[in-house]
């Protein structure tokens, strides 16, 4: 490349949220004409530093350089005027109106909206860039494809020099996304600068001119995508494998079965087969997005499989859910701890009694004495702060609220637990504490953890489990070196 | 019933569907920009006396009228302090609004009862009053009537075809496009909270300077509920709020010429109608609520950005 100057140049840029770092000196740059992948796992500070790029966060450190000159974001409006478009995982399109009228909003001169002429322009915008939208349709009655394309559209209709898409291909179907990739090509072919987040390798590979890949808040790796050799490599830097903290973990007897997965080929699943005893904790692995959701979900019990595909406990899955009760029971903790897990506005004490009220009846009468007395011994054994029941969940730190979550899942003395990435978005401290509880509780359990982070599945497993499209694509010991040396293969559908 | 009665009634039916005509225009605004408020009928009862005693005492009726305009937008103004700045909510507001503005006029207009006032008197449209039925029906009012033809098509070009309009209507479907757009939602919902306090506003006026020229307690007598029913059968539409205006007036007046006529039904049924007919309207509506254009952002208050 001759030395010219970059579009857009990050130096340096920090953000943290309390004690957890989000972006720790961040460097990037992206030239005009150029697609610039962001890779990284849920989590990884993607979202914050987009966030401090469209101007809704400031950084706490670091700076900004557009045509080689410094700048400074201190809302979106800033952001828009400088060129710098966003399009959100979640669409900013009003549904009740018409894709010329969302185009048009923001516009700033004139009164008139001049019917005509808005939709006379946005039809030769979209033809220009190979888009097939009807400039007259209502944006509610559109595929999400479409819809899409409309968030583009308003971004060329702004003259944004500088566009950035956030996981785009989320909502897609493969045609769809094949059609934005071409749409992203001839955008960067007339000079713009794209930056494409996302944490599918293949898409990367296939659209991406440069690569740049994100890890708990740092840039770990940053090349061309003509200098990688392999998606595995990526896969690695993804998910990383230098281990931060140690645990000290002494492998158990494993007894007694207590899920047992057999053939379940429902809602994109493929063939996936697995055992797990009580005293065992089987880590599953693998890219955001390749099943693991739906796999929690089934086992779970929020979707139904076919007949003698998930056994719990010994019952099958109908007549496990149908018929629940105190001592046969599953633990749920959540990847989604602020929505799915606690009530944000309801106190510890309430939240406490969310899963755990079969306990704590009398007729009809809910005994919170007696509740708030194991609710308290609980917050002293886990070590939860402020250790007061009566605050309320959005006050707790996430360290303390999946403490929290994990004392009350556990106090029922589950035999078996789903654990969905226990400790993203914790501090060292907070996720050591989770581990140590962890294998606390698979002395009388068996423990699914699900994550993205191969280190913590690495410290804590006794088994790994590889996930693909789906498809269960290795299972293995953890001490199976030779078959963990090739987990970032497998990731990528290369082993 | 003869012709000329139908005619007569249909006219009255005008004169009375315009005050609601008002109030449910400024409500639409009002909703439009993502604001519930259920102040209207505070709001129209403070324009309904601020009009008469501005009238009253300047000699001027349409200075009246539009001094209410400007206390109906003063009034609502409280309640776009209580939901834009301080995340109030909207209902509790509203209800607050109302309670308070007819408590208040009430209490002030305590001395004006049963004093005169100038106030507005018909005025046929030379031309159009000439033409068979349709002349005596529409074009024979007071001036105030005549105004209120014009604000639905109005109300309707700047939502529809200036960029304001289209800000204000994102502003109240979804504030985050609005935003990521570059608008300022709250400047938005002000303009919408405040322009719809304005009509609302008038609407009082018109009752106590054209329909009676006089000042009574509880002069509105719920018509501000009225509106407030009528913004949902409109679907949020200032067309189909003309016909919804026109069809209560035609209630009220139909009652009233029943009441007049010695009809053998108690008065307190007649009375009744008007309200019994806000119950059906809006079950009706929301049988259709898939063809309505309600804010999908309406009641929901916007965070301030940090």
């Amino acid at each position: 490349m001759v030395a010219e100057v970059p579009l857009l140049r990050l130096e340096g840029i920090s953000k943290s949220f309390g004690k957890v770092q989000a972006n720790s000196e961040v460097s990037l740059s992206l030239s005009a004409g150029r697609i610039l992948a962001l890779l990284g796992e849920n989590g990884a500070g993607k979202s914050t530093l987009m966030a401090i790029l469209a101007g809704q966060l400031q950084p706490d450190d670091g700076s900004i350089v557009l045509d080689g000159e410094e700048v400074r974001f201190t809302s979106t409006e800033k952001a828009i005027g400088a060129g710098i478009g966003m399009v959100y995982q979640h669409f900013k399109l009003v549904e009740a109106m018409s894709v010329a009228e969302n185009v048009s909003l923001g516009k700033k001169e004139g009164v008139w909206l001049r019917k005509g002429d808005m939709h006379h322009k946005v039809a030769r915008l979209a033809e220009q860039y190979g888009m097939r939208v009807d400039p007259g349709a209502r944006v509610g009655d559109l595929s999400m494809g479409e819809k899409q394309q409309v968030e583009i559209l308003k971004l060329l209709h702004r003259q944004s020099r500088i566009l950035i898409f956030d996981e785009p291909t989320a909502v897609l179907t493969p045609a769809e996304a094949e059609n934005l990739f071409a749409t992203m090509r001839l955008m960067a072919g007339q000079g713009k600068g794209i930056i494409f987040i996302s944490h599918k390798l293949e898409e990367v590979m296939s659209v991406a001119d440069d690569i740049a890949v994100l890890r708990r808040g740092r840039v770990v790796a940053a090349m061309p995508a003509s200098a990688v050799t392999s998606t595995g490599a990526l896969a690695e830097c993804m998910v990383g494998r230098e281990v931060l903290l140690q645990v000290d973990r002494q492998p158990l007897e494993p007894r007694q079965i207590v899920l047992k997965v057999a053939q379940l080929s429902d809602f994109g699943l493929g063939d996936i087969s697995f055992e797990l005893r009580q005293g065992e904790i089987l880590g599953l692995v693998g890219v955001a997005g390749n099943g693991q959701k739906q796999l929690v979900e089934t086992i779970c019990g929020l979707r139904r499989p076919q007949d003698n595909a998930v056994r719990l406990l010994g019952l099958d899955w109908a007549q496990f859910f149908r018929n629940p009760s105190w001592e046969r029971t599953l633990a749920y903790v959540p990847e989604d701890r602020q929505g799915l897990a606690t009530c944000q506005g309801l106190s510890l004490l309430d939240n406490f009694l969310l899963t755990t009220s079969a306990g704590f009846t009398r007729g009809p009468w809910l005994q919170r004495g007696l509740a708030a007395e194991k609710a308290r011994r609980l917050m002293e054994e886990f070590d939860i702060r402020p250790a007061d029941l009566a605050a309320q969940a959005w006050q707790l730190s996430g360290g303390n609220l999946q403490k929290m979550v994990l004392a009350r899942e556990f106090y029922r003395k589950p035999r078996l637990i789903v654990a969905e990435q226990p400790t993203q978005g914790l501090d060292i401290a907070a996720a050591e504490d989770v581990w140590k509880l962890l294998l606390e509780a698979r002395e009388a359990a068996g423990i699914l953890l699900v994550t993205g982070d191969l280190a913590e599945a690495m410290a804590l497993s006794d088994h790994i489990g590889v996930m693909y499209r789906g498809r269960l694509v290795g299972l293995f010991a953890v001490d199976d070196e030779e078959k963990v040396a090739l987990i970032p293969q497998m990731m990528a559908g290369l082993a | 019933m003869s012709a000329e009665i139908v005619i007569a009634l249909l006219a009255a039916t005008v004169q009375s569907g315009t005050p609601i005509l008002f109030a449910t225009l400024g409500e639409i605004l009002s909703e439009k920009s993502g604001v519930l408020n259920l102040g209207v009928e505070g709001v129209m009862i403070l324009g309904a006396l601020v009009g008469f005693v501005v009238a009253r005492h300047s000699g001027n009726p349409l200075l009246g009228f539009v001094a209410a305009g400007l206390v109906g937008s003063a009034a609502t103004a409280v309640h776009g302090a209580v939901c834009l700045w301080f995340q109030g909510n909207q209902v509790v507001s509203g209800l607050a609004l109302t309670i308070f503005g007819v408590g208040l006029a009430n209490y002030l207009g305590t001395a004006y009862i049963g004093t005169p006032a100038p106030g507005f008197s018909p005025v046929p449209l030379p031309g159009l009053s000439e033409l068979p039925v349709i002349g005596t029906i529409f074009f024979n009012h007071d001036p105030l009537v005549y105004v209120s033809y014009l604000v639905p098509p109005l109300l309707w070009l700047f939502l529809h075809a200036t960029r304001y309009g289209l800000g204000l209507r994102a502003a109240g479907e979804y504030p985050g496009a609005a935003v990521a757009a570059g608008l300022d939602v709250v400047a938005y919902r002000w303009l919408g909270v405040v322009g719809g306090g304005f009509f609302m506003g008038l609407g009082g006026a018109y009752l106590s300077l054209a329909y009676t020229h006089l000042w009574t307690s509880n002069l509105t007598a719920g018509r501000g509920w009225i509106a407030v029913a009528l913004v949902i059968f409109a679907f949020w539409r200032p067309g189909r709020a003309v016909f919804g205006a026109y069809l209560f007036g035609g209630i009220m007046a139909l009652q009233l010429r029943l009441q007049a006529s010695g009809a053998q039904v108690p008065s307190s049924i007649l009375l009744m109608l008007p309200y019994a007919l806000t119950v059906f309207v809006l079950v009706l509506s929301s049988w259709r609520k898939g063809s309505s254009d309600e804010p999908a952002a309406l009641g929901v208050n916007v965070a301030p950005v940090d």
